[in-house]
C-alpha cells in the first residue's frame, strides 16, 4: 500500500500561475508561471537575495502570494489546512534547530505528524525506521538530538521530510551542513525519490551542487525567473555572467558542466 | 538517563497522598476534626490545584512559545490576573468568588496577548523579548495593584505583598470551588496539545511545514495557561518560578514528550508546593513564610542556570 496522495493521470504536483510577492513598496519575486513534471528533479539556483529561498517558499504555500495561484495536485494550496497542504508537500528549511532535547527517532517520527489518524498511519513504525536507515541514522536512533552535529542534524531532518512519503519534495540548502560523504548521500536520496516518482526542488548556493540528477534548473535573478532549463541549456557562460552579475566560465568535466570563476581553479562555491 | 515514565507518575502519585495525609494531621493547632475539615483540608486542596496547574501552565508556555525561560509569573500573565482581580473587587466583586476568578481571567489574556505580540518577529516568538516584555508588563500590573489597593477599601483588604508574595494561608472551601472549574477546564484543554507540541519545537515554520495547526496549537496553549494561571493568582497571588523549575525538572528525568510532561509536571507542582507550603507554616512557627518567597527563594538562583544554558545553547543573544 502506497499511502502518498496519487496523482491523478498527468496532474502536475505542483504549478505557479502568476504566482508575485511583494511587502510594502518591493517586490520579491515578480509574476511567475511554472509546471513541474512529476518525479523530476528541479534545482533553482541565484546569487544571495535573488529570491530563490522566497520562490521555494512560495511553492510550498509557506508564503501567501501577493497575486496568483499556487496549485498542488491541480488543487489551490491557500485553501488546503495545514495538515492536508503536508500530505502534498514536505520542506527542508535551512534551520534545522529542535528546541528541547528529542530523540533522534522522535524528530523522524514527527514526519508521520500529518498522517495521524488515516489508515497510513498504521506503517508509521516502518515508515520511520525505513527512513532513519535511509540516512545511515540507525545508530543513533536514541541520541538527543540536540547533542548531534550539524551534518548528522541534517539528515535527521531530511530523514523526517522523506518520512512525511510526500509526492513533492522541496530542499532549502539542504546541503550546507553535508560533508563530501553527506553530499553524496544526499544525491543518492534525491535520484531514489525521484525514481520513486517523488517531484524534488532543490535550492542551492553552490552551481556545481546542482549538475548529478537535475532535469530542470532555474536561474534566479532580482526576483525574476533570469532562465528555465536542461542544465546544459541554462548553466552557459552568457546566461550565469548575467545572472550573477560578474564573469564565469563554464567547462565540460566528464559530460558535466562545471562553472567556476575566471582565475578561480577548483568548482567551488562561488555565489556563497 | 530517562526513567521509565509511569513508573516516575505511580510514585509521584503516592507521594502526593501521602504529603496530603501527613499535611492534614501536622500543624501548630491541635489536631481536632474543625481544624482539619475547614484549615488544612481546603488549604491542600487549593496546594495540589494551583501548584499542578502553574507547572502545567510552564510547561505549556514554554512549549508553545518554544521557550525553556517562560514561567507565568516571568513573563506577566500572574500580574495580569492579580491586577484583574483586585480591579474586580475594587468595583464590588467579593474575593474568592467566580467573578473575581473570571476577571483574573481576563487580566491574565490581556497580558498574555501583549507580551506574546511583542514578542514574536517574522512569525516567531523572540526568548528575551518575551521577558522583557514580561518585566514591563509586572511592573505596570504591580503598580496598578498598588493604586487599586491603596484607593480602594475593599481591594485594601489584602496587602500588596499577599498578592506579590502568594500565600495559601487564606484558603477556604470556597476558595477552591471559585478555582477548581477553571483548572479543569484548563486541564481538558491542555490534554488537546501534546503531540503538536512537540513537532511545535521544530520552531513555528518547520512545523506547519510538517502539518501542524501551529496558531491553533499555540491559543488552545495559552487559553489553557491563562485558565490554570489567573483563578489560582485571584485567590492565593503569584507564586513565581513553580511553572518554571517543574518542568525543567521533569524533562530531565522523563524526557521532553508533551504527553507524559504534562501529567508529570501537574503531579511534581501539585506535590512541590503542598510540600513547600507545609513547611512553611510549620518551620517558622508561629509566623508563617508565605510560599511565594519560599519559590522565589529557590527558583530565582535555578533561574540564573537555566539562563546560561539557554543563552549558550542558543549561541547568545543580543
Amino acid at each position: 500500500m502506497n499511502p502518498t496522495p496519487q496523482p491523478v493521470g498527468d496532474v502536475s504536483p505542483l504549478e505557479l500561475r502568476g504566482v508575485s510577492l511583494r511587502s510594502g513598496a518591493s517586490t520579491r519575486v515578480y509574476p511567475t508561471d511554472l509546471t513541474l513534471a512529476p518525479g523530476s528533479v528541479t534545482s533553482i539556483i541565484g546569487a544571495n537575495g535573488s529570491g530563490k529561498s522566497t520562490l521555494l517558499r512560495l511553492m510550498s504555500a509557506d508564503l501567501q502570494p501577493t497575486d496568483g495561484r499556487v496549485l498542488m495536485h491541480g488543487a489551490d494550496a491557500s485553501g488546503l489546512s495545514a495538515t492536508m497542504l503536508a500530505r502534498h508537500r514536505s520542506m527542508l528549511a535551512q534551520e534545522t534547530s529542535v528546541a528541547f532535547p528529542f530523540l533522534v527517532h522522535e524528530v523522524v517520527g514527527w514526519g508521520r505528524f500529518a498522517w495521524r489518524r488515516t489508515p497510513a498511519a498504521a506503517e508509521d513504525d516502518r515508515i520511520i525506521d525505513d527512513a532513519i536507515e535511509s540516512q545511515g541514522l540507525a545508530s543513533l536512533r536514541d541520541r538527543r538530538v540536540t547533542e548531534l552535529s550539524g551534518g548528522e542534524r541534517t539528515r535527521v531532518h531530511l530523514a523526517r521530510v522523506i518520512a512525511q512519503r510526500t509526492p513533492l519534495l522541496l530542499l532549502d540548502e539542504a546541503d550546507a551542513d553535508l560533508d563530501l560523504v553527506g553530499r553524496r548521500q544526499l544525491d543518492d536520496t534525491v535520484a531514489a525519490l525521484a525514481l520513486e516518482g517523488t517531484t524534488v526542488v532543490v535550492v542551492s548556493h553552490d552551481i556545481n551542487r546542482v549538475a548529478p540528477h537535475t532535469d530542470r534548473v532555474i536561474v534566479m535573478s532580482r526576483g525574476e525567473v533570469h532562465a528555465d532549463g536542461q542544465p546544459a541549456q541554462v548553466l552557459t557562460e552568457e546566461i550565469l555572467s548575467k545572472a550573477f552579475g560578474t564573469a564565469v566560465e563554464v567547462s565540460d568535466e566528464a559530460g558535466r558542466p562545471i562553472v567556476r570563476l575566471p582565475g578561480a581553479r577548483p568548482p567551488g562555491q562561488m555565489c556563497g | 538517563m530517562t526513567l521509565r515514565w509511569p513508573w516516575v507518575t505511580a510514585v509521584l502519585a503516592l507521594t502526593l497522598i501521602l504529603a496530603a495525609a501527613a499535611a492534614l494531621l501536622i500543624g501548630v493547632a491541635a489536631t481536632s476534626p474543625e481544624v482539619v475539615w475547614n484549615i488544612r483540608a481546603p488549604r491542600i486542596a487549593m496546594a495540589v490545584i494551583v501548584g499542578g496547574g502553574l507547572a502545567v501552565a510552564g510547561a505549556l508556555m514554554q512549549g508553545s512559545l518554544g521557550n525553556p525561560l517562560a514561567d507565568p509569573a516571568l513573563v506577566g500573565v500572574s500580574g495580569g490576573a492579580a491586577l484583574g482581580a483586585v480591579a474586580a473587587v475594587a468595583l464590588g466583586a467579593a474575593f474568592n468568588t467566580g467573578l473575581a476568578s473570571i476577571a483574573a481571567c481576563l487580566g491574565a489574556a490581556g497580558a498574555v496577548a501583549i507580551v506574546v505580540a511583542v514578542s514574536i518577529r517574522d512569525s516567531k516568538p523572540e526568548v528575551v523579548t518575551l521577558l522583557l516584555a514580561g518585566v514591563a508588563v509586572t511592573a505596570f500590573t504591580t503598580a496598578a495593584l498598588a493604586v487599586l489597593v491603596s484607593m480602594s477599601d475593599t481591594a485594601g483588604a489584602r496587602s500588596v505583598t499577599f498578592w506579590t508574595t502568594g500565600s495559601l494561608a487564606l484558603s477556604t472551601w470556597g476558595g477552591v470551588l471559585s478555582v477548581a472549574p477553571f483548572a479543569v477546564i484548563g486541564l481538558v484543554l491542555a490534554a488537546t496539545t501534546p503531540r503538536s507540541l512537540d513537532a511545535l519545537s521544530l520552531g513555528d515554520r518547520a512545523a506547519q511545514a510538517a502539518g501542524v495547526n501551529v496558531a491553533g496549537v499555540r491559543y488552545r496553549s495559552l487559553a489553557a495557561v491563562v485558565l490554570l494561571v489567573a483563578a489560582g493568582v485571584a485567590t492565593v497571588g503569584i507564586i513565581a518560578f513553580v511553572g518554571l523549575l517543574v518542568p525543567h525538572a521533569v524533562r530531565a528525568i522523563i524526557g521532553p514528550r508533551h504527553g507524559r510532561l504534562l501529567v508529570v509536571s501537574a503531579l511534581a507542582g501539585a506535590l512541590l508546593v503542598l510540600a513547600a507550603d507545609t513547611l512553611a507554616r510549620i518551620v517558622a512557627n508561629p509566623v508563617e513564610i508565605p510560599i511565594g518567597a519560599v519559590t522565589a527563594l529557590v527558583g530565582a538562583p535555578a533561574f540564573f542556570v537555566l539562563l546560561r544554558r539557554t543563552r549558550a545553547r542558543q549561541g547568545g543573544w543580543a
